[in-house]
């Protein structure tokens, strides 16, 4: 709720604001009518996805900072982005002498 | 941490004991949000998945076990609830525009601790076990310049599993992403300081004092847009 808060107050002094947050606080936002809201598949505590997913990272900015070009308000302003492929998250992944993956 | 062995613990208070409790997990306090039939539910497919994942390795699925019942979890809440808010349109292309990020993940730069209720360097579990003081409290806002190496990082926060931002603060506080996005044109101009908070906080100080006061600290600074994140 705090940043719904902070967004609101933002937006009414004239600032434009995208949030990031995770599906666990999807409904409390968009009960807030914040403006602009990605909701990101990542665990609670990790918005952006795992530690070491640079280039995660970067996608989850690129499509936030991408819907601060709207130009009005619309009826669902929570946005998915597609799920992770499998094993794509390296800093999660139990090591696997078989595959040749392991954890960091 | 300690755990209740009682053999008298019923399941309500085993679910519940993840929520500040003998068995503090923030990860999973959403526990004591559920039905003890859905939370059992929880356990058993977690146990399940887990049981896939001795023959293949793939974390993946219990990953998304978590993510889906932390959403479950936190569906059960209301809050502030409005029919609508303001919205302020971008007046120029992002690559001309002021942007900054503000989180709610507790961060801070070393030496510069805010220092909660006057205690100096106080713990993660300190903080954990202050979280009822937390809420009742209006926030101390950190700025943290965009330059600042992520040794010189600092979290704590009694709201969430901070592990994450520890083993990579990106994954909440994207300083570096930030800046390589504003070297290659994308985003006109950074604030010198991205600001953190605990977010675990007054709501209503926020609303009427803190807020209103960060406000005008961005606004001084000429503020075209800010990347929120919510922990």
């Amino acid at each position: 709720m705090s940043v719904g808060h902070v967004a609101r107050l933002l937006e009414e002094a004239g600032i434009a604001t995208v949030i990031v947050a995770v599906e666990a606080f999807r409904l409390r936002l968009e009960s807030m009518s914040v403006p602009r809201l990605l909701v990101t598949p990542h665990p609670m505590g990790r918005p952006l996805g795992p530690p070491g997913d640079h280039a995660r990272h970067r996608e989850v900015l690129r499509a936030a900072l991408g819907l601060l070009g709207r130009e009005e308000r619309s009826e669902t302003a929570a946005y998915r982005l597609l799920p992770m492929i499998p094993n794509a998250f390296p800093a999660y992944t139990f090591r696997n002498t078989a595959s040749g993956r392991s954890s960091p | 941490m300690t755990t209740d062995n009682s053999e008298s613990e019923g399941f309500e208070a085993f679910k519940n004991s993840f929520s500040y409790g003998s068995r503090t997990d923030l990860n999973f306090k959403f526990l004591k949000h559920l039905p003890a039939e859905e939370a059992a539910r929880f356990f058993q497919d977690l146990l399940w998945k887990l049981g896939e994942t001795l023959d293949d390795a793939d974390a993946t699925r219990l990953i998304d076990h978590v993510r889906e019942w932390q959403g479950r979890g936190y569906g059960h809440f209301s809050g502030f609830t409005y029919d609508d808010g303001p919205f302020t349109p971008l007046s120029k292309p992002l690559s001309e525009s002021c942007l900054t990020l503000l989180t709610s993940t507790g961060h801070f730069v070393a030496g510069h601790d805010p220092e909660p209720f006057g205690v100096k360097e106080m713990t993660q579990e300190e903080a954990i076990a202050r979280i009822g003081d937390f809420l009742k409290a209006a926030p101390d806002l950190s700025p943290i310049p965009f330059d600042t190496p992520p040794d010189q990082l600092r979290v704590r926060h009694g709201g969430y599993d901070i592990r994450g931002v520890q083993a990579d603060p990106a994954v909440a506080l994207p300083l570096a992403p930030l800046r390589e996005l504003q070297q290659d044109g994308t985003i006109g101009s950074l604030t010198d300081a991205a600001y953190s908070f605990v977010g675990a906080t007054a709501q209503t100080r926020l609303l009427t004092q803190s807020g209103p006061a960060w406000v005008e600290i961005l606004r001084q600074q000429d503020v075209d847009a800010a990347l929120l994140v919510p922990v």
